[in-house]
């Protein structure tokens, strides 16, 4: 059976299934929500009105047999954090049962007439409108464990927290871990607001009885997913025992920080004296020092490579998951906080409130810049969520985000790119990932670049790997892959071998070919990625965005940051030559 | 007698009586170099991932190219386990020892790691 889309209207609270239009076809996650939303979204509306949609999608590979690592959604739209074209990619248990529904994507349009509140709960015999008044309110821990209450089959639960409903830019969307927490978000741009300003709560997604996917040639399929198995289960970062799976992406935290690139303080320094405690190490540590909680857990079915885990309470209670590297940098370094007890509590707050942590973390480290709170405040870093969970008019502030509180707070060191703040690497220190930060349509975004093998980019050979030459060829590379990657479903860590190894990239290209039924092999990524990159700078050129929003922070220009005392110091001539391509 | 502080990172911190983490204090001669130092905590050169001295990247997995480097007093020494990651979209453009530098260029290419 064909993949189909599944257009919800909630104007009128009516649905239909539509034949994929051959123009969009050759796509999946990322690449279809994009085109998706360059075409049937207005780039200049307004993101919380009418006009803006919520697009949903599996990746090409998610809901296939034993495909590694391939728990991937993609969700799209007009972002109201940045105004420009959004994908934001989450774990969970969303992407293989939407999958097996026979759905390449779900979009969501229209708003409400009785101005009510809905969870749609979509199985193999359609949508159903179910009002969601009894939820208003409620956080997403509770939502989850009610919905999975109310419906069979432990499905998939989509949600947004207090803050989406509320429409602000902060809002993230959540989905549930196969342990039903709501800790995996697509947290990123405010897409949570433009599900709430749908009128909807949350989406449930059973695929009991679903058709599955249709996989276009099982023998390449095989032959692709062998490959990248092997890889991912023999690389040192993504093996079980390896790097990943032991400290999770935390692994980061002390290395970036002796590279002297850790965002700390309000992005006033890149060396953070209390990094080891707030690490993966240091919650590895925890974690067998409590007899609760756990590394190596997986976000979703048939990961294998399982960099999550569950951070324990003093008793050894689980208390929250995940505690990521950039959660820790946010919510830790660059507030001075070196608690890692406190982190998790607050990564908790996120989580049920419908915040992403990064935003979140920044948004607090903006205010205590301001004066209003002393860095390494834990107490008073906690008791904000209070008022956010009251949307008392600091709360309501708070919500929006980094850039709104700058304003409010009358604060200049703001760390945004196109209105969406920056991860948790400084561009100072690490001057590769600020080329990415800045030109990248997502806004600040560290997963907008990933590497890729530079004999398939085509930028090796001796090319010094770590000097400051061809960094706008290499970002522009990087972005591709990316983009590539998150069409597929796959999660971007399968990067990490697939760099060393060059059968697991050939094997990421056939698992794709072998289910699409497309002519795709590893030479074919980076094309295929920039069409994707076309099409989303195309919607933020025509939404406004000029070579001004493709650039760093002013004061990082003339701020040294400690401990190596520099400043950004790649051209603007640099960074206009990445995407060029697409305006010549 | 130049006093060198050891961070030890991951797996590795076994080293320095940690678990996965361990901080030293070294006393070490006046010709010290990180080939000494790394001889003194007995950590062999095959469990050595990435190596910073005061925040300038020294040394990445499978490479040798800092043990002639010279301490000197006040130095810190941070030394992660080869399970470390550090994509390279991460690193692109941090500071980097001259001799790394040079044994870089020589290899030309982008590893995560550069162990047989």
């Amino acid at each position: 059976m064909a993949r189909k889309i599944l257009r919800i209207k909630m104007d009128d609270l009516s649905y239909k299934y539509e034949e994929v239009p051959s123009k969009w076809a050759k796509w999946g996650g990322r690449g279809l929500t994009s085109n998706i939303v360059a075409e049937e979204v207005d780039p200049t509306c307004h993101p919380l009105g009418p006009n803006n949609k919520l697009v949903i999608a599996p990746g090409w590979v998610s809901g296939t047999p034993a495909a590694p690592s391939s728990g991937r959604t993609s969700f799209g739209g007009k972002s109201p954090l940045t105004g420009g074209i959004k994908e934001s990619n989450s774990g969970g248990t969303s992407s293989q049962k939407i999958a097996k529904l026979g759905l390449a994507a779900i979009i969501l349009e229209g708003m409400p007439k009785d101005s009510k509140w809905y969870v749609l709960v979509i199985t193999k015999d359609g949508v159903k409108f179910e009002e969601a008044n009894d939820l208003l309110g409620k956080g997403m821990y509770e939502v989850d464990e009610i919905l999975w209450k109310k419906y069979p089959n432990k499905p998939a639960i989509i949600g947004i927290g207090m803050v989406g409903e509320k429409k602000l830019s902060n809002a993230g969307i959540s989905v549930n871990d196969p342990e039903n927490k709501p800790g995996r978000y697509a947290g990123r741009g405010g897409l949570g607001a433009v599900m709430g300003a749908r009128g909807v709560k949350a989406i449930v997604v059973d695929d009991t009885g679903g058709p599955g996917v249709e996989i276009a040639n099982m023998d390449l399929f095989k032959t692709g997913r062998k490959k990248l198995t092997d890889a991912i289960t023999s690389h040192d970062l993504t093996k079980p025992g390896g790097g990943l799976n032991s400290y999770g992406t935390n692994v980061l935290m002390n290395i970036i920080n002796e590279a002297g690139g850790l965002p700390t303080r309000n992005f006033s320094a890149g060396y953070f004296e209390g990094a080891s405690k707030i690490s993966g190490e240091m919650i590895a540590e925890t974690v067998e020092k409590r007899g609760g909680g756990m590394t190596g857990h997986g976000c979703h079915t048939g990961c294998i490579i399982k960099c999550s885990n569950i951070y324990p309470d003093e008793d050894g209670n689980d208390l929250v998951s995940p505690v990521e590297y950039e959660t820790a940098m946010s919510l830790g370094s660059n507030c001075g906080i070196d608690d890692l007890d406190y982190i998790a509590k607050m990564t908790y707050q996120c989580d049920d409130l419908g915040l992403d942590t990064i935003e979140a973390g920044n948004t607090i480290a903006v205010y205590m810049d301001s004066g209003a709170l002393e860095f390494g405040d834990k107490e008073g870093a906690l008791s904000l969520f209070d008022e956010i969970r009251q949307m008392t008019p600091l709360g309501r502030i708070l919500g929006q985000g980094v850039k709104a509180t700058a304003e409010a707070f009358g604060v200049f060191r703001v760390p945004t790119i196109k209105g969406q703040s920056m991860p948790a690497y400084e561009p100072r220190a690490i001057k590769g990932i600020g080329v990415t930060y800045a030109t990248t349509p997502m806004g600040a975004d560290h997963t907008a670049g990933y590497t890729i093998a530079p004999e398939i980019a085509g930028v090796g050979g001796k090319v010094d790997p770590l000097s400051d030459e061809g960094k706008s060829e290499l970002s522009l590379t990087f972005q591709a892959a990316t983009a590539f990657i998150d069409s597929t479903g796959y999660c971007l860590f399968i990067a990490f071998p697939i760099l060393d190894i060059p059968e697991g990239w050939a094997g990421m290209a056939e698992s794709v070919a072998g289910v699409t039924g497309q002519s795709i092999t590893g030479d074919d990524v980076i094309s295929i990625g920039k069409e994707i990159l076309k099409v989303e700078r195309d919607f933020n050129t025509r939404a406004g965005f000029t070579a001004a929003d493709d650039r760093p922070p002013e004061f990082m220009r003339y701020e040294k940051l400690p401990p190596h005392n520099e400043v950004w110091t790649v051209s603007d001539k640099a960074l206009d030559e990445v995407f060029a391509w697409v305006n010549s | 007698m130049p006093t060198i502080n050891v961070t030890l990172y991951g797996d590795i911190a076994q080293y320095g009586s940690g678990k996965q983490l361990a901080t030293l204090d070294l006393d070490l001669p006046q010709d010290a170099n990180i080939g000494l130092l790394l001889e003194r905590i007995r950590l062999p050169s095959e469990e050595r991932g990435y190596l910073f001295v005061n925040s300038v990247l020294h040394d990445v997995p499978g490479l040798n190219a800092s043990h002639n480097d010279p301490l000197k007093d006040g130095d810190h020494v941070g030394i992660f386990s080869i399970s470390h990651m550090w994509p390279y979209q991460y690193r692109q453009g941090i500071h980097l020892s001259d001799t790394l530098k040079a044994a870089l260029e020589e290899k030309g290419v982008m590893k995560n790691t550069y162990r047989e």
